[in-house]
């Protein structure tokens, strides 16, 4: 497996399912972005906080701070407000999911055609550093 | 309308009443329906079943159905047959689509790489698929062949384990085949993490076999549980659901109208007719005239403009349309009229198909009277006598729900109609019983008497008959 372009966008994953970690990283990396995983929401809060990814994509069920309660933490933090998350998860809790402030909700299993279109489309609509830099220099 | 109950093309129907699961189809209208709409997306399935019992078939069948060009289909053959054995057999169906093989239905032959490296070397295959080619379903054929290599309990559980992580992870729908008995379920690791299980079997019966498809379990769906009798034709399964008995709607009154039996004076002895939707047993034995009431009756219903299917297992096409044609009838017009002949060679019968077959021509048509010629031929297609019991049970309550107006004709071995279980079993579920009787000295004397009819008076005196050009009548 090749190694991600350095300013390939991070996506943080918050699940503890090694079998759905092991498919999300394969078709990510294929996809271009450089995948980091946290095992609960507690520390997927903090490595959120430390440098905001590019996306957060979280299972519902994950242990310390559940997968609800670390979108509505993002938000209500300035730093992680903008960050786009998908809720990915077991349960059918696509309302609980928009309600909690999530991007977009998909239920699992994993359909590599499915996911990979959501995190492209919620990557691109967010402006990124070098865009960023690309308008300050302007 | 309760007749659909078991006539294909209704998967709508039992999709409202189910939960809001994905479906998958098998590709069969009839499984479907039996499977309360197809098998949950993305489950774990096992087809299983002796030796030529049809997994296969069945597997394929669902496979090509369900290929399209979003996402292809994988089938695994593994140590049970060889791929090119499976592709030549395959050539030979109806459903069998040149155009989708290797693009969107992809064979793979993981036989020798198991046989190289064991059983676990499944998980690895499997990733590999998902991650290069994402499809939609995976088949492992045979799947217990894979699960023979593993040398322990302990190797077994642990690759099914990771297999089941693996399938249950990426959005799939695998089945399993192999060649389980219904012992294994208890035994082996893969049934307790299978969502459905559903069985193919064969039966010897004589120098027939008789072929049956049930489902053991399916998570999350209800199901028509039971033993449902199937063929293999050159479209592949031809399954036949069990009939049960259908739900009576709420509000559901018997019709209130009498009917003409065609039969000069019999309509009097039943004080104006048989009413609209009842079932009449017609017994009596062989010569007495049954088969001539059975036909003035459905003639009657044509004449009338009802079509009128006539099921007929005792006389030959020729030797019955000799019979109609000896009354006085133009068959050509009677046919036009809606009289439906259908005859069934009773060496060649099997229950099953036989009541579906007259569903589908009752929907077909909107029959409004039947005539069965005779019970005793289904008695002898039918292996179980409790199976019989039931599907006569289901088919009067159908008759009722429906407005069918039925009549059974029923062979009896003297003139006497008390005798075997299923004499009585029908006399107590028909609405009316006729008994039709010779005389034991003049065999050409001929009587009638009205034993019962539910929900009317009739004439009770034994009454003389006569069957001339002009068919069967009561005489004064």
């Amino acid at each position: 497996m090749q190694s991600p372009r350095p300013d390939a966008p991070v996506i943080l994953i918050a699940d503890r399912d090694q079998t759905v970690r092991e498919l999300q990283r394969f078709f990510l990396d294929r996809a271009g972005y450089a995948v980091e995983f946290a095992d609960d929401g507690e520390a997927a809060l903090e490595r959120a906080r430390a440098a905001p990814p590019a996306l957060v994509v979280t299972e519902i069920l994950i242990p310390k701070i559940d997968g609800l309660a670390l979108c509505r933490r993002l938000r209500e933090d300035p730093a992680t407000a903008g960050v786009p998350v998908i809720v990915f998860s077991i349960l059918s809790a696509a309302p609980r999911a928009a309600e909690a402030g999530a991007s977009a909700f998909l239920r699992k299993p994993l359909v590599e055609s499915v996911f990979v279109a959501a995190v492209n489309d919620l990557v691109a609509a967010q402006p990124t550093e070098a865009m960023e830099e690309q308008c300050r220099s302007r | 309308m309760p007749l659909s109950i078991i006539v294909p093309d209704r998967r709508a129907e039992t999709r409202e009443a189910d939960d809001d699961t994905d479906r998958m189809s098998a590709g069969n209208p009839e499984a479907d329906y039996i499977l309360g709409g197809g098998f949950p997306a993305d489950s774990i399935n096992i087809v299983m079943g002796h030796p030529g019992s049809g997994k296969t078939i069945f597997a394929e069948q669902l496979i090509f159905h369900n290929a399209g060009p979003d996402r292809p289909i994988l089938y695994f053959t593994t140590l049970s047959e060889p791929l090119a054995k499976v592709v030549r057999y395959l050539q030979g169906f109806a459903f069998f689509d040149e155009d989708k093989l290797g693009t969107q239905v992809i064979y793979e032959d993981v036989g020798p790489q198991l046989a190289r490296e064991g059983a676990g070397a499944l998980i690895p295959l499997l990733r590999e698929a998902i991650r290069t080619l994402s499809p939609k379903v995976i088949v492992i054929d045979s799947f217990k062949a894979v699960h023979d290599l593993a040398p322990s309990a302990a190797e077994r559980r642990k690759m099914v384990y990771e297999m089941t992580a693996l399938l249950t992870a990426y959005g799939t729908t695998a089945f399993l085949l192999g060649e389980y008995t219904e012992d294994d379920i208890l035994l082996y690791p893969e049934f307790a993490v299978a969502d459905g299980i559903v069985e193919l079997s064969r039966r010897r019966l004589g120098n027939r076999d008789e072929r049956y498809f049930r489902v053991y379990k399916l998570r999350g769906s209800r199901y028509l549980e039971g033993a449902h009798a199937f063929r293999i034709t050159g479209s592949g399964l031809d399954i036949y659901p069990r009939l049960v008995s259908p739900q009576m709607p709420e509000g559901y009154e018997p019709a209130s109208e009498r009917i003409s039996t065609g039969v000069q004076g019999l309509d009097e002895m039943l004080h104006g007719g048989l009413w609209r939707g009842t079932t009449t047993l017609l017994a009596g034995p062989s010569g007495a005239g049954k088969t001539t009431i059975g036909l003035q009756f459905a003639l009657e219903g044509a004449r009338r403009g009802e079509p009128s299917l006539y099921m007929n297992f005792q006389e030959n096409p020729t030797q019955l349309v000799r019979t109609i044609r000896a009354l006085g009838v133009d068959l050509e017009q009677a046919q036009a009229q809606g009289l439906d002949l259908v005859y069934a060679s009773p060496v060649e019968l099997q229950i099953d198909s036989i009541i579906v077959d007259m569903f589908r021509r009752i929907q077909q048509r909107g029959v409004r009277r039947l005539v069965i010629d005779a019970l005793g031929d289904l008695a002898s297609a039918a292996t179980d006598p409790q199976r019989l019991h039931d599907y006569l049970y289901a088919l009067v309550q159908h008759f009722a729900v429906s407005t069918i107006t039925s009549v059974l004709n029923f062979e009896t071995t003297g003139n006497t109609i008390a005798g075997s279980g299923m004499q009585n079993a029908m006399s107590y579920l028909s609405d009316n019983v006729l008994l039709l009787t010779l005389d034991g000295q003049d065999e050409t004397r001929r009587r009638l008497r009205v034993l019962k009819t539910r929900g009317s008076a009739h004439d009770t005196r034994v009454r003389e008959v006569e069957i001339s050009a002009a068919g069967l009548c009561i005489l004064e």
